[in-house]
């Protein structure tokens, strides 16, 4: 088994998290390609279309879309659907970090590597939103 | 972060704790985006609470009930279902009065409530700098762009700067951010609203989340011009501000919309980009139960121009022509005698939601203990890019993209009547 490996991004906030990483290649628009009540990503994302977010470390680009993306993000929680913690490369919209605060999700951007390449789905991640350090195995 | 010492007091919690929880969530989006301080706001268009998602109405009665009250002027964004109306809209009953309580938890906290997207036809007119919030992001657009306002584009934090009156100066709260990043020239002179709504879709998509500056309109753009241009802007793309040199303050040419220069190449606004947004939200098999008009939600004079067009007509048995706008602007409507020339010709005229934003909606997610169920629509008929891109993800029936005055004329003669004849 490799040694663990962490990756140095801004941490915006949020407490130490571990979960499986679920990567999406394509920026996500919270407010129409989740379903809030599954958690499942309907909206046109070929890497992750069909895959479920709850409870999953997402990795992704960034945000895009409707303002309104916070109140999907918060029903996500309220429905238990919600990702366990975001790793975005750019710092998403200001709604997305509203919701993500309110869900006590932990955000972190700008890692210091391509992590939409170097993070597979299924890899354990141990995220600290505080330091914005993500460590990758057995960490 | 630099706090003043009121906002310190806050965080201490030695305001009560709604206070403390505001100020807290708003010091964490300032560090997030690296702001110095946080400035005044003097206006807030805030979250409704929406009926159609779970324990969503409860968020603003917690509140209300802990005593929190707003500080600044502030409006209520648009709801999920109309608070008076809403036996014509087919909602259950169930649904309207768990909305109705989203409106006296708005009234206990000092809020004006509203319930619309476009507060300024309402009456709140921010003016030219005042640092502000907005939950909707045709507001932010509306008040950056033509009033010259400052506002991002906000969620539920919206409600905390209501409360606390202050808010983290980032993004569109600082001069920097407030400078184009595209130029787009217009080639042809839109010809109504409803093209102006077109062009922004299709300009938006190349703008992503920048600030488009237009130049060559032939002439000044209306008010109702400029709201539609912006709402349909912000929808395919991120943006916030668009800039129309000589109408945006404080803007008198597109050089001091770009103060480190033009940019070389130039985003063209024609007719094919018009025709574009029209086909593209030509969906199905033409045929429709239902026509809309008023997103975002219209102005009197929207309203007068409807009452016009309707006036001695009469909608299609079997089809229903909705018009949705603020309480507000029904109430000056109705006061001109335009309400009643549009229900004598069977349209029904709906406050504080639309088709997207009302039980049509599959992708909410309501208490199921209150019985909503969509209804199988075989079509809407519009005459916004807004509201066809949101029904299209959210109704999720096809759509049929038309001018305002075609969109009526297809509801008098139960025909969809396409704004480009087929050629």
């Amino acid at each position: 088994m490799s040694p663990p490996r962490i990756i140095h991004g801004r941490g915006l906030f949020g407490d130490k998290v571990r979960g499986p990483a679920l990567v999406a290649k394509e920026p996500v628009s919270f407010l129409g390609d989740v379903d809030i009540t599954t958690g499942e990503i309907i909206g046109e994302l070929p890497s992750v279309k069909g895959k479920r977010m709850g409870g999953m470390v997402l990795v992704f680009p960034g945000s895009m879309g409707s303002a309104g993306a916070w109140r999907f993000i918060y029903q996500q929680f309220i429905h238990n659907t919600h990702p366990l913690a975001l790793i975005a490369k750019e710092l998403p919209d200001p709604s997305v970090v509203q919701g993500a605060i309110m869900a006590g999700i932990p955000v972190i951007c700008e890692p210091n590597e391509d992590v939409l390449n170097s993070i597979e789905n299924g890899d354990i991640l141990t995220i600290d939103g505080k330091a914005g350090t993500i460590t990758v195995g057995n960490g | 972060m630099n706090l003043s010492p009121r906002d310190e007091e806050m965080l201490e919690g030695r305001h009560g704790e709604p206070l403390r929880k505001a100020m807290e969530g708003l010091v964490t989006l300032g560090r997030a985006y690296n702001a110095e301080d946080m400035v005044d706001i003097g206006y807030a268009h805030i979250h409704a609470g929406m009926a159609m998602y779970k324990d969503d109405v409860e968020l603003m009665e917690e509140l209300a009930d802990a005593g929190a009250k707003v500080v600044v002027p502030s409006s209520a964004n648009i709801a999920n279902a109309d608070l008076v109306n809403w036996r014509q809209t087919g909602a259950p009953e169930s649904l309207a009065r768990l909305q109705n309580r989203a409106a006296g938890a708005h009234h206990k906290m000092g809020s004006a409530a509203a319930f619309t997207c476009t507060p300024y036809w309402a009456g709140h007119w921010p003016t030219w700098n005042m640092h502000m919030v907005s939950i909707e992001s045709t507001v932010t657009i509306f008040c950056n762009s033509v009033l010259g306002a400052r506002s991002n584009r906000d969620g539920f934090f919206a409600v905390y700067a209501s409360m606390t009156g202050r808010y983290p100066r980032f993004g569109y709260h600082l001069d920097a951010q407030r400078q184009g990043t595209h130029l787009v020239r217009v080639e042809c002179m839109p010809e109504s609203v409803s093209d102006f709504s077109a062009l922004g879709f299709h300009v938006g998509r190349s703008v992503g989340g920048g600030v488009a500056v237009f130049e060559g309109f032939a002439r000044r753009p209306t008010m109702d011009e400029m709201d539609a241009l912006g709402a349909a802007l912000g929808t395919s793309g991120g943006i916030s501000m668009f800039i129309v040199p000589g109408v945006t303050p404080p803007y008198a040419n597109a050089e001091e919309a770009f103060p480190n220069g033009l940019p070389n190449d130039a985003i063209i606004a024609n007719e094919a980009g018009i025709r574009t947004t029209y086909e593209h939200f030509t969906e199905g098999d033409g045929s429709f139960d239902l026509v809309h008009v008023g997103c975002p939600h219209a102005s009197f004079e929207e309203m007068k121009d409807y009452a016009q067009l309707l006036d001695g007509k009469r909608v299609k048995d079997g089809i229903d022509l909705w018009v949705t706008t603020s309480r507000s602007v029904r109430n000056m409507a109705r006061e001109a005698g335009y309400v009643a020339i549009m229900e004598k010709a069977g349209a029904k005229v709906i406050s504080d939601t639309c088709p997207m934003s009302c039980h049509f909606a599959c992708t909410a997610s309501p208490d199921p203990k209150l019985g909503v169920k969509p209804p199988v629509l075989r079509g809407i008929v519009l005459d916004s890019a807004k509201q066809a891109k949101y029904v299209h993800d959210m109704v999720r029936c096809p759509v049929l993209l038309t001018s305002t005055e075609k969109a009526i004329e297809s509801a008098v003669t139960g025909s969809f009547v396409p704004r480009f004849s087929a050629s």
